[in-house]
């Protein structure tokens, strides 16, 4: 209720002129009666009868005669006290601490939260070990990597070990790919989304449990491939136009568990002269990322380019798109080569140590270099299922 | 799609009016402003702002569709989706052909191929669609003078005897050849943007540009200050036209580019490398200082005089000046290297053989195979003798 008139979401013109007429909070313009009013005369009397009929909380309500025409129009007026009187109510059960619209809870929650969220698996066990299970949901990851070291290749993975279901250890999730380099391919879809298919057929058969056939029913290559909702952004005003309408598709489809946006980089490297535009841009697209990965429990995936940064005596490769941008992505993995060996290093993490390992890609996807040793897994829980999953693929 | 008009988004009159006071007409100036400042030029409430933006982004927000119509749309089409290059193993690991819909780049050496490459690819893309071919026509943007109509009609006459039987085909074929010779960056840029319309009227399957290296490192010196970020626009821009183009009318587009040594210290080069692939050094290669020798400039329409070259290069090289140590690899730098979609690398084996390595694919792994340059063209070695397909008596 103390909130200053300046902050509400008002026209800027009406509001300037509540500011003129030296209304200060919120409360004022909600009690002040129209004696007051009147004598400072620089509102027009039906406005205010529009704002007590509005509230209903005044019993005198005398009209002045002095009657000085400022323009805001009834519509406008009733406009305006609703969205005076919405902010004032939602910042009012807001001090209250009303259950549902608090955004507070205390660190046991969020722990609990955390455990019973899955992880998508990527299907290396040695990546998804050095990330703690596997990308994560409600966080934003960025691949950077050098051009044919893989990222692609992992963002269409991703995008079908998402649709596994529940009881192979998936999250039984959809899939939106945002491409702006135009390298994805469907081809390439249909063989991992075959080899994931096959896996999980192995599985199957090997515990012949009944839920287990029953979802392979639903998981065939068809259904994998019509829950990968796909948009081609030709520049970043396509790019930043489908990332403010992704919060209302994501409503839709509320089975969405991974948005891949592949390629952030590539629309924002060219034609900018302007650099400073390019980190609000960016920035803004971070935040709404970010909230995005929040409000629907998804998993956000970033692929970034890199860029050689020139130094005094020999120049380095280094993530593009600034150091600001750095700060955006919640993990980060760097893939690079060494000799003929692809290798993935965990850069930034909050919970995650740093590391490397190498990986493989194989014309079934994303895998493992070789065997993981099966008897280094003291904790591996019997009945998980998704430990069973990279076992059994080693075969 | 960015540079739509606000009016044509379906915003009322009187409010594009109101933002083209403030120089606000396209989409792209209406989605680049913060909601405050849209808020200030649109004098509407944050709510309203909000609509809005929604509704600007549903007019230049690209259509969703599902992986699965994308590969339905492929399968009703096969032939459309790749140029086949009549090299049956190479075709084969690319899973059918030079893909259509985006860009392919030709690297190698001076004199080891890549005009007679896009040569051969001309003739085959005006081939009939039952011959492999695209049965249309073929843009050739030629920046080094390379192009010699004599040897197409050579290798189209070699290649495919009995369906250039006669002078009339032989004619038409050529007839629907289009080669502009563009000796600056400017006119190449220039040429790209007026090719939508040339596509559409000439009915156009094939983009050759021959080659884009010669234009931009004649014109950027890298060494001098700004030239660097000046040519990394000019490229990106550059690509993301073609690969609209490319996209937009589904056809392949071909790009040839030089090589280049970097010389540093040891780390350092396996940072810059694209891929293993791409260090030429790691095979047998030509010391760089050749491309700067008087000799190589002359037109490599013969083979002979080509051979001879070579040898008179090799003999220079290797009695002069000691090898500096460095890395070889494709030329025009890494963001370059992120637009293109597929690599082939050609390069010097045992005279007359030569290798050709497919070094980044989103389809094939990394594999070589080993060519001599006949009368008719590129013939791979292994691959039995013009295997073409749709009842050709075979050799």
């Amino acid at each position: 209720m103390q909130r200053d008139v300046g902050s509400l979401p008002l026209a800027p013109a009406l509001r300037a002129r509540l500011v003129a007429a030296g209304f200060q909070t919120a409360q004022e313009v909600l009690e002040t009666g129209p004696c007051g009013l009147s004598k400072d005369s620089l509102l027009s009397p039906e406005f205010w009868l529009q704002c007590t009929t509005a509230l209903g909380s005044f019993e005198n309500l005398i009209v002045s005669s002095r009657n000085i025409e400022i323009g805001i129009s009834k519509e406008e007026a009733l406009e305006a006290l609703q969205v005076v009187r919405q902010e004032c109510h939602s910042d009012a059960t807001r001090t209250a601490g009303a259950p549902g619209t608090s955004r507070k809870c205390t660190a046991l929650e969020l722990l609990e939260q955390e455990q019973a969220q899955g992880f998508i698996i990527t299907f290396c066990s040695a990546l998804d070990n050095v990330l703690g299970g596997g990308v994560q949901l409600t966080k934003i990851t960025e691949i950077c990597g050098a051009p044919g070291v893989g990222k692609t290749q992992l963002c269409m993975q991703l995008a079908v070990d998402v649709q596994i279901p529940e009881c192979f250890g998936g999250l039984a999730g959809e899939a939106v790919f945002i491409d702006t380099e135009g390298s994805f391919m469907v081809d390439r879809v249909v063989d991992i989304a075959a080899a994931c298919v096959q896996h999980c057929q192995l599985i199957a058969e090997a515990h012949q449990e009944e839920d287990h056939l029953k979802a392979l029913e639903t998981f065939s290559l068809e259904s994998i491939l019509s829950h990968i909702y796909y948009f081609r952004c030709r520049d970043y005003t396509e790019l930043l136009a489908e990332v403010y309408l992704l919060p209302d598709f994501l409503s839709e489809h509320s089975k969405v568990r991974l948005v891949v946006i592949d390629g952030i980089a590539f629309p924002f490297r060219h034609d900018f002269e302007d650099l400073s535009l390019r980190t609000r841009l960016l920035n803004g697209l971070a935040q709404q990322l970010i909230i995005i990965a929040n409000d629907h429990k998804a998993a956000v995936v970033l692929t970034n380019q890199m860029t050689t940064r020139i130094g005094q005596s020999q120049s380095t490769l280094v993530p593009a798109l600034g150091e600001s941008w750095g700060h955006a992505a919640t993990v980060r993995l760097i893939f690079h080569w060494d000799n003929n060996q692809r290798l993935a290093t965990l850069y930034k993490s909050p919970s995650q140590k740093e590391s490397t390992i190498p990986y493989h890609i194989t014309p079934h996807g994303f895998r493992d270099v070789q065997p993981p040793a099966v008897t280094q897994n003291p904790e591996g829980t019997e009945m998980n299922p998704r430990k069973r999953l990279r076992r059994e693929e080693e075969k | 799609m960015a540079a739509k008009k606000l009016r044509r988004a379906r915003l009322s009159q009187e409010l594009c009016e109101r933002l083209s006071r403030h120089q606000i007409t396209t989409c792209q100036d209406f989605l680049c402003l913060s909601l405050l400042d849209l808020m200030k030029v649109t004098g509407q409430s944050y709510g309203n702002v909000q609509k809005l933006l929604c509704k600007v982004s549903l007019a230049c927000a690209p259509k969703m569709q599902t992986a699965y119509e994308m590969k339905v749309r492929r399968a009703v089409n096969p032939s459309s989706a790749f140029l086949s290059t009549s090299l049956h193993g190479l075709d084969k690991v690319l899973h059918g052909g030079v893909p259509c819909g985006s860009l392919t780049e030709i690297t190698s050496p001076p004199g080891c191929g890549k005009t007679q490459f896009c040569i051969m690819m001309s003739v085959l893309a005006t081939l009939p669609i039952s011959m492999g071919g695209l049965n249309g026509a073929v843009i050739y943007i030629d920046t080094e003078s390379a192009f010699s109509a004599e040897r197409l009609v050579e290798i189209a006459g070699n290649r495919f005897p009995a369906y250039f039987d006669s002078d009339e085909k032989l004619f038409s074929m050529t007839c629907s050849v289009y080669l502009y010779r563009e000796l600056t960056c400017g006119s190449v840029l220039k040429r790209i943007k007026s090719l939508e319309e040339e596509i559409i009227s000439k009915k156009v399957k094939l983009i050759i540009i021959d080659s884009v290296a010669s234009v931009v490192r004649k014109e950027f010196d890298t060494k001098l200050q700004g030239n660097l970020t000046e040519r990394s626009n000019f490229l990106a821009r550059g690509a993301s036209l073609l690969k609209y183009l490319a996209e937009e009318f589904s056809i392949p587009v071909i790009l040839t580019n030089q090589i280049t040594t970097r010389l540093s210290n040891g780390p350092a080069i396996q940072a810059d490398l694209v891929s293993p692939a791409d260090d030429l050094s790691l095979s047998e290669v030509l010391d760089s200082s050749l491309q700067s020798h008087p000799l190589v400039r002359l037109p490599k329409n013969r083979l002979e005089s080509s051979r001879i070259l070579l040898e008179i290069c090799l003999a220079g090289a290797s009695g002069g000046r000691k090898r500096e140590s460095g890395c070889v690899t494709a030329a025009l730098g890494n963001t370059w290297s992120h637009s293109v979609n597929t690599r082939l690398i050609l390069q010097y084996h045992d005279l007359p053989t030569r290798q050709i390595r497919v070094a980044k694919s989103p389809v094939a792994p990394f594999s070589t195979f080993f060519y001599t340059i006949e009368k008719s063209g590129f013939v791979l070695q292994g691959d039995p003798i013009l295997k073409v397909t749709g009842g050709i008596k075979q050799k």
